[in-house]
């Protein structure tokens, strides 16, 4: 499947989805206006490289985002979730959250996101500070 | 305005602590210059990362509340206030818009609970609404994720602010103002 590479601008994270080395990255912040027209294709991406996905390779997924809107929010939470399908099914997966330390809000977000998707291996971790 | 009400108008923005105000157009171009000039003011804040995050945060859900649902007017224009200011150890970001009259019971359904809740309280209903798969088939006039107003209360400090205002010129709208304090 095609490396996936969207650059970033002001409002929409880098995109660099390397199928082929199974390392997915997603950074920067994101408040499009139209967030469902910026993760559609995402998704749509995510979901048929994960349905080709072997056992035998481990996907590594990182999600570095220092700011999203509430938009954004509810289509990042649906990456996840697919994640977690994945997992569920038997792949290996693991997906990284990164937060600001000091952000306890951002903190219990991806503590939120591990309750909930128990499936995945999820580790939520503060990012370096700047 | 003659010059005496525009200085007086200046002055009172000062006292307020007003950092800026903008009332007008509302577009694309408009909501990124105005996303400029508020990083640049927080960053020369000694304001923590969260805090600015917080504001930044609660600027664009208000920006985007318009966008998104601000009817155009006779001329294509979609029209809306917002201020962010400093003031009394706090931050401030408002907005003021028109909502048809037919809409208001609906957004006070929305916001006037978030008013009473305590910050736990506010905690469990945006997480309960980001796991609501339903939404979209709930709420057919929502354009988002029906976080919107949930993010700004979570973001806020004290409990958000609202008013509906009736004027006479245009019947069918009524003016929404919404104030949260970070």
């Amino acid at each position: 499947m095609q490396d996936l590479y969207i650059a970033p601008t002001a409002e929409t994270p880098e995109v660099a989805f390397l199928f082929s080395e199974h390392k997915l990255t997603l950074q920067g912040e994101s408040y499009p206006e139209n967030a469902m027209a910026f993760y559609a294709p995402l998704r749509a991406s995510l979901q048929s490289y994960l349905a080709q996905l072997s056992a035998q390779h481990p996907l590594e997924m990182h999600f570095s985002l220092k700011y999203f809107n509430s938009s954004s929010t509810k289509l990042l939470r649906s990456l996840i979730s697919l994640l977690n399908d994945a997992a569920r099914d038997g792949k290996q997966i693991i997906a990284h959250w990164y937060h600001d330390p000091e952000d306890d809000m951002m903190m219990e977000f991806g503590a939120d996101l591990q309750d909930e998707f128990g499936a995945l291996h999820l580790n939520v971790t503060p990012y370096e500070p700047a | 305005m003659n010059l005496t009400s525009f200085s007086d108008f200046c002055a009172q923005a000062v006292k307020e602590g007003m950092l800026f105000y903008y009332t007008g157009e509302y577009s694309k171009n408009v909501i990124a210059a105005m996303s400029d000039t508020l990083r640049h003011r927080l960053e020369s804040t000694s304001l923590s990362a969260p805090a600015r995050r917080k504001i930044f945060s609660t600027f664009v859900e208000m920006s985007q509340n318009i966008m998104h649902y601000v009817d155009p007017d006779q001329d294509g224009i979609k029209v809306g206030a917002l201020a962010v200011g400093h003031n009394q150890g706090k931050y401030y970001v408002m907005c003021g818009n028109p909502i048809r009259v037919e809409y208001v019971d609906r957004v006070k359904e929305k916001v006037e609970p978030l008013r009473s809740m305590t910050v736990d309280e506010i905690k469990s209903a945006y997480r309960a609404q980001l796991r609501n798969e339903d939404h979209e088939q709930q709420d057919t006039l929502s354009k988002g994720a029906g976080l919107g107003f949930l993010t700004v209360a979570r973001d806020a400090s004290e409990p958000i602010e609202y008013q509906i205002v009736y004027r006479s010129e245009r019947q069918e709208y009524a003016e929404f103002y919404l104030r949260a304090a970070i």
